[in-house]
């Protein structure tokens, strides 16, 4: 009982542990999908939010330079035309080149710093001669000084038909670096329309990183192969520049982004053509946007969803559990159930054994002795038979012999019983049925019944219709009657009664027999094989003709039964299937 | 008309000194580029650039005598005008040391300059009213320029010639040039800014020489 009791626990438990374990499945999916789709979402948020920010910048550096275009188209169209410039350029007065543009171009060279938004304000600017190369200021102060270096960068190739922005890289005063935004605008001849000259003006670019420092974007240029981000270090702008470099040259686009670590720090690197299409070289605008913010979101994040998860793991714990404890009362209920009817059904199981043995053995029992005892049954009342053939013997002498012949016979009776009883007890016996005159079998018997020597002086009454017919074997039907008559005789007390009625229902076919004398104890199982009498009588049975007689009813397909015994009055009830259409319901 | 006159004065005004003293004369023809521009109406030459190069159009030659005269005590003043927005005329031959005034006959204003080597001047603006007339003394041969710096499109050329015998071809090319000096001279014709053709010229008294300019 205990392994038993073993195994339903530990069948609990791993149910349990199964249910607990699908849950933790099914969470620990969740929340690695839960962490995936998060963290690519974070991941590209970022970016998106990054990529426009540097879209943002790009396209306010961009309205910029079409301002300064705009402006300076305007201004390079009215200062090609001036007389004076096609003057100095035609009537080869150079030297009258930058005086002449001086005052056309005053108002963007002079003046206080103008704030960053309308930056029209030149750093300083150049003529091109017709070959592309710079003509010296004869006074530089006037037109913005440069250094030799770096007005070379000025000069181009060719001169251009359209606008061109370039970015160059200027050495400071103070020994820094800085970059310029130079645009060339092409001076045409108003005779010819060929193109002449070309104007360099050059300005500071826009300062970027003000604006967005509270992310942390650090912007430059990268121009010239060379990257200008002064707000890195020097080692740092070195292997980015190399990098960039890289980048730049296997890609065929514009603009592209990656990643870069920068002194160990994940940055966000974008970077766009400043000038496509330019004769200056190739100028890219540089952001980096440190990933720290968004990396830092998504630790948050994780931390949040890993929370969650374990927040739902431990719901899932709970849920299994009381799941697995709602589960497991019916089905704990359902074992034990089957226990207990398991253990019903053995020991039923072991009863009907012993009873089927015991029964067995009875019946064999009954037979063995039946055979046994019938043959010097038979002997004795030959003897006894023929002893009272005999002549010479005194006449108490043949009274004693009648009286033994008498017991033979009832022994007889007793054997034949207990045969009939194996038999049926064996379920060998099987009814003949035919249609039995219960009327008949009745009287006839009442008949035997009184003229039996040694019958009590009883009253007997009928109160049954003539012809009452049953279905059965007529010589088990009258075994029935025979028992139930003689046992009202037998317990009768004297000048008693014994009534005898019947009727019929349709279906079947009552007898009652009822008899004075005294009545059966509550409680007393006089249909038990063998049983006797508690109550002492004067009359003697075997103990085996209730039995005989119920079992037979019974196999007729009727019963037997005790119906009242009280006052003085006993009454049997045998019911017998009656026979086919023959009675008239009484 | 009154500037018709002008121009017809000018004209003949060097031939004068020739008539006088019978000098030599040289007669001919300048071979001119074609001109590819439509008729000019009125008889009014204008300054034409083309590929930097700068001439009348009509094509017109100045011939002249090279060498080294003597300077004259006065030079008679020149003029050239400003009128409908163009110079009257588009090309004046002077003699160094020439006084030209620069009166303006339009009713807006002028900014005549000039930044040619020769010659570099600036007028500044100034109204048709206002005087005494801008002036200038050109005494350094050489072509030029003069320009507006209002109206870009006015040229003007003043050719400044080291040389009193000089003359302007007619819209054919051909020129009449007497009262020269005996002498071994060479005969140039202006063409344009960048073409200026000569020839040796070996002259003698009373003779009419023919030269052309191919």
């Amino acid at each position: 009982m205990r392994s038993v009791v073993q195994a339903r626990n530990e069948g609990l438990a791993s149910f349990r542990t199964r249910l607990f374990t699908a849950i933790m499945v099914i969470v620990a999916t969740l929340t690695a999908l839960g962490f995936y789709l998060a963290q690519r979402k974070v991941t590209a948020d970022a970016e998106r939010n990054l990529q426009a920010n540097f879209q943002a910048e790009i396209s306010s550096l961009h309205k910029l330079e079409e301002l300064r275009h705009a402006a300076l188209a305007e201004r390079c169209n009215v200062l090609a035309a001036k007389p004076r410039i096609h003057a100095a350029m035609e009537d080869n007065a150079i030297d009258l080149l930058y005086p002449s543009a001086k005052d056309e171009l005053r108002d963007l060279m002079e003046g206080d710093e103008p704030p960053a938004e309308q930056s029209l304000h030149a750093r300083f600017y150049r003529f091109l001669d017709s070959t592309g190369e710079v003509i010296k200021p004869p006074n530089p102060y006037d037109v913005g000084e440069l250094d030799t270096e770096t007005e070379t960068q000025l000069a181009l190739s060719r001169l251009p038909d359209t606008q061109q922005i370039g970015y160059i890289r200027e050495n400071t005063k103070t020994g820094g670096e800085t970059i310029d935004e130079v645009i060339a605008v092409p001076i045409f001849s108003t005779d010819t329309g060929d193109v002449i000259s070309a104007l360099v003006i050059g300005f500071k670019p826009l300062e970027l990183e003000e604006k967005n420092a509270e992310v942390g974007m650090r912007s430059g240029v990268w121009a010239n192969g060379q990257l200008h981000l002064p707000s890195l270090p020097k080692s740092a702008q070195a292997s980015l520049n190399e990098k960039i470099a890289s980048a730049v040259a296997n890609s065929d686009r514009e603009q592209d982004k990656f990643r870069v670590n920068v002194d160990g720090a994940p940055q966000l690197l974008f970077y766009k053509r400043l000038n496509p299409e330019s004769v200056f070289p190739a100028a890219y605008e540089i952001c980096v946007y440190p990933l720290a913010y968004s990396i830092t979101q998504l630790h948050r994040l994780r931390w949040q969803i890993g929370g969650a998860g374990a927040l739902l793991l431990l719901g899932g714990f709970v849920a299994s559990h009381v799941v697995a404890l709602r589960f497991s009362a019916p089905v704990k209920k359902l074992a034990l159930d089957s226990e207990e009817n398991r253990a019903q059904r053995k020991r039923a199981e072991a009863a009907l054994a012993s009873t089927t043995q015991e029964l067995e053995r009875s019946t064999r029992y009954s037979a063995d002795a039946s055979h046994q005892l019938k043959s010097p049954v038979t002997v004795l009342r030959v003897g006894l038979e023929i002893l009272l053939t005999r002549e010479g013997f005194k006449p108490e002498v043949y009274e004693e012999l009648s009286a033994l012949l008498h017991q033979t016979h009832r022994l007889t009776g007793v054997i034949d019983d207990l045969l009939l009883l194996s038999r049926m007890d064996a379920g060998h016996l099987q009814i003949a049925s035919t249609s039995v005159n219960l009327s008949q079998l009745v009287d006839e018997w009442l008949d035997d019944l009184s003229a039996l020597p040694d019958s009590p002086d009883v009253k007997i009454e009928k109160e049954f219709a003539a012809g009452l017919f049953v279905a059965g074997e007529k010589q088990y039907t009258s075994l029935v009657v025979q028992n139930l008559l003689e046992n009202a005789r037998k317990y009768n007390r004297p000048g008693g009664l014994i009534r005898v009625s019947a009727r019929s229902n349709g279906k079947n076919v009552v007898l009652s027999i009822g008899n004075t004398g005294c009545t059966i104890p509550v409680g007393e199982n006089i249909f038990e094989r063998f049983h006797h009498r508690s109550t002492p009588s004067a009359a003697s049975g075997h103990g085996i003709g209730l039995n005989l007689a119920r079992e037979l009813a019974r196999l007729h397909g009727g019963d037997l039964c005790l119906v009242r015994s009280e006052n003085d009055w006993t009454e049997f009830e045998v019911r017998f299937p009656a026979a086919d259409g023959v009675n008239a319901v009484a | 008309m009154r500037f018709r006159g002008l121009f017809r004065e000018m004209a003949i005004f060097p031939l004068l000194p020739v008539t006088l003293f019978a000098g030599v004369t040289v007669e001919g023809r300048v071979e001119l580029p074609k001109s590819h521009s439509a008729p000019v109406q009125a008889k009014r030459y204008e300054i034409v650039t083309k590929g930097g190069v700068l001439s009348t159009q009509p094509p017109l030659a100045v011939v002249y005598l090279d060498g080294s005269f003597p300077q004259p005590a006065s030079i008679p003043t020149k003029q050239v005008a400003q009128k409908d927005l163009t110079f009257v005329p588009a090309l004046l031959p002077v003699r160094a040391g020439t006084r030209v005034e620069f009166p303006n006959l339009d009713d807006t204003y002028h900014n005549i300059f000039s930044y040619s080597p020769a010659k570099r001047f600036d007028l500044g603006r100034y109204r048709p009213e206002e005087r005494p007339i801008p002036i200038q003394v050109f005494d350094k041969p050489g072509l030029v320029t003069l320009r507006c710096d209002i109206h870009e499109h006015m040229r003007g050329l003043i050719l400044v010639l080291n040389t009193p015998y000089f003359v302007m071809t007619d819209t054919d090319g051909h020129f009449r040039l007497s009262g020269l000096p005996a002498g071994h001279y060479t005969l140039k014709a202006w063409i344009d800014s960048r073409t200026t053709r000569e020839k040796p010229a070996e002259l003698k008294n009373g003779q009419t020489l023919h030269v052309d300019f191919p």
